[in-house]
């Protein structure tokens, strides 16, 4: 049980960069995930906290001990790797009990922690197995057990469910929260998938091009991400950005212009700017009602229709040259990713109208990235004229 | 029509061809080339049986055969009594033994430099590694000669005063552990490069050093190759001739290996090089080895298919 801090951690490895001025509060006994595609650096940090790497600036802190320069062993850590990585010449009691006989426990208290960690882990009665002779599943089990044995201040956790296939991942995942209740332990936890750091975690610490770019609760980098890259990334399927340009009365593009009051607003009409909305708040007009704040409407047709039983993802292409195929991609600027409900009668070809949900639209400034607001509303009548009367 | 083909090889309806043995048999092996192939195959393996087992049996057939005996492909009196002068003439166990010590301690030396350069050269990442490990490969391609004289006036005392090692086993120790290190140095880095990082890893966060995790889990994991390493500077010591004569005047409380021995037999006899006693000897020396291979070669044999990684 440990704060762990780091301070402007920067890791170079000759001209590249790995992690840039990296700077992390993780308060005791909190979950947090280090998230972002691959290669963004947040296995390095993680390697940094761990000791396995040493940073080239800046300093690491676990509880009130600078660790920057201590080995591995003596940073009151202990490890779950992605690829498990269980000692395949040592049975399953040798592997959790390797760290307390390195430390030169008494052998019954080596037993007494064994049991108790395999049992954590519902691993008795499987102590003389060798790894090979285990499932993909047990051995993650083993190798969760041999990292809790020794009670350690944090638990680092290098995408430990990479390598399992999708159900049991789901299964782990609980059973890596059920684990975090019961031991109450510092725990970071590193991963690319978005959906096992929105579920696990009490934070999210959202990583690219080894800059840190948001930290802050799942909900919270959701719906209000910090720069287009977050709102990018956090959510599945991603969210639709539409690139364009502020205006008095809202936003302009190529393809549709959706009008709310600009005031308050932190740019000034002609920036160019892009609008991300997610899909889900995109509504045909049939489930206007559902839509706090809807905007005008949206002229569009139906691509690909993509049902996944409780919804369907349906593509739509704003662009009326458009003829389809391989040029639409839900990426585009010039399409639209809905989800609607499956009971909805869609099918490809439909023209359709279909409305955002202003509550919910988000603007990008294009030449920071960073958000400029979460959310705009309805420019009230007699703003509307205001700004008419401005422009004449 | 039926174009059934008979046993002679002939075309049906046409008059039996009369072919001796041999021709039906290369008929038979274009029907089906299988039976060529396994010929060529037993054809190859008697000549390289031969060739290797051949002069084995002409030294027992030396051995054995009594001296003013004509020597004859089958001895007519073979005279067994020849393995147990070996040990009457000089004190051949002495010499397996310094062999022995001498091959041992080489080995544990090698064994530990080399695991060390192994760990550095398979699994860090510095500038200058692939240079340094073509120099060191180079090394062990330098003739032992060009290496004698200088070593033999440091050894002698002709350099340092006082530091003599002639006629002790540093003076054979030091040069076979740099002439050899450099083969097993060079399997041992294939073998720990390919030990997964996140092993090592984990053996650190649970509470070694690099050291103990090369040590404690990289080693173990590599003993196939560990084990290759070992028999091979053994067997490359136990063998060596050259530094082995030279860095001793030949007596067996002098630390002369083998090689002394079977010269010291040579001599044994009076006035006549006696050939009998030397082939025994050289048959007794062999032993020890033959042993080795076929014990460690199952052992790495079994090693290679136990110690699969999975990860």
């Amino acid at each position: 049980m440990a704060r762990v801090h780091l301070q402007d951690v920067t890791k170079r490895y000759g001209d590249v960069t790995a992690v840039e001025e990296m700077n992390l509060d993780i308060k005791d006994g909190e979950f947090i995930t280090l998230v972002g595609p691959s290669g963004c650096g947040k296995s390095t940090t993680m390697e940094m906290i761990a000791g396995l790497t040493t940073p080239s600036e800046g300093t690491v802190n676990i509880g009130e001990r600078d660790v920057t320069n201590l080995p591995p062993k003596d940073r009151g850590i202990s490890m779950v790797f992605q690829n498990i990585a269980l000692f395949p010449h040592m049975d399953v009691y040798d592997n959790i009990s390797f760290g307390l006989r390195l430390r030169n426990y008494e052998k019954e208290e080596i037993d007494r922690r064994v049991e108790n960690a395999a049992s954590i882990v519902q691993m008795e009665g499987m102590l003389d197995r060798m790894p090979d002779e285990m499932s993909g599943g047990q051995r993650q089990r083993v190798a969760i057990a041999r990292a809790i044995v020794r009670n350690p201040d944090v638990f680092l956790m290098d995408e430990p469910l990479a390598n399992l296939d999708a159900k049991l991942r789901v299964h782990m995942r609980t059973e890596l929260q059920r684990l975090h209740k019961e031991l109450d332990t510092t725990i970071v936890y590193v991963t690319h998938d978005q959906a096992e750091a929105m579920t696990m975690s009490d934070r999210i610490a959202v990583i690219n091009e080894g800059e840190l770019q948001q930290f802050d609760p799942p909900l919270v980098c959701y719906n209000e991400p910090r720069n287009e890259f977050v709102a990018g990334f956090i959510g599945s399927p991603s969210m639709n950005f539409t690139t364009g340009q502020l205006t008095q009365t809202g936003f302009s593009s190529e393809f549709y212009d959706v009008s709310f009051d600009t005031t308050g607003i932190d740019a000034k009409p002609g920036d160019a700017v892009t609008l991300g909305v997610r899909p889900e708040d995109v509504y045909p007009t049939e489930f206007i009602d559902d839509a706090s704040d809807p905007t005008e409407t949206i002229e569009a047709e139906v691509d690909v229709l993509e049902p996944m039983g409780d919804e369907i993802f349906v593509y739509l292409m704003l662009d009326e040259d458009n003829e389809g195929g391989m040029g639409g991609t839900a990426a585009g600027d010039d399409s639209l990713l809905m989800s609607v409900s499956p009971d909805s009668d869609l099918t490809e070809g439909d023209l359709v109208e279909v409305v955002l949900d202003r509550a919910k639209i988000h603007l990008f400034d294009d030449s920071t990235s960073l958000a400029i607001t979460h959310g705009v509303s309805r420019a009230s009548a007699s703003a509307a004229d205001a700004q008419s009367e401005e422009a004449e | 029509m039926s174009r059934d083909t008979r046993t002679d090889g002939g075309v049906q309806g046409e008059p039996e061809l009369k072919r001796g043995p041999f021709q039906r048999w290369v008929a038979s092996t274009i029907k089906e080339p299988q039976k060529a192939y396994r010929a060529m195959f037993y054809v190859a393996t008697i000549f390289f049986l031969a060739t290797t087992l051949f002069p084995f049996y002409f030294l027992l057939v030396l051995a054995l055969t009594p001296e003013n005996a004509p020597l004859a492909l089958f001895p007519t009196a073979p005279r067994f009594e020849v393995f147990l002068d070996v040990f009457d003439r000089v004190n051949f166990l002495r010499y397996m033994f310094n062999s022995l010590v001498l091959a041992l301690s080489t080995t544990a030396v090698v064994l530990l430099l080399a695991s060390l350069a192994g760990y550095v050269f398979g699994r860090l990442q510095f500038p200058g590694r692939t240079p340094l490990m073509l120099l060191i490969l180079a090394i062990s391609y330098f003739p032992p000669a060009a290496f004698f004289l200088p070593l033999y006036q440091l050894f002698t005392g002709n350099v340092v005063p006082g530091l003599s090692l002639y006629n002790t086993p540093g003076s054979m120790i030091l040069p076979f552990s740099s002439l050899f290190m450099p083969l097993s140095i060079f399997i041992l880095t294939t073998f720990y490069g390919q030990i997964p990082d996140g092993l090592e890893d984990a053996a650190r966060v649970e509470g070694t050093t690099r050291l103990g995790a090369l040590f404690r889990v990289i080693i173990p994991l590599s003993a196939p190759g560990v084990a290759t390493a070992g028999v091979l500077t053994f067997i490359s010591v136990y063998n060596e001739f050259f530094f082995s004569q030279l860095m001793n005047n030949g007596q067996p409380a002098n630390w002369a290996p083998i090689v002394g021995g079977l010269l010291s037999l040579q001599r044994a006899g009076q006035f006549q090089v006696t050939y009998g006693v030397m082939a025994a000897g050289s048959i007794i020396a062999v032993v020890p080895v033959a042993i080795l291979v076929v014990v460690a070669q199952e052992r790495i044999v079994s090693g290679l298919t136990a110690g699969a990684l999975k990860e």
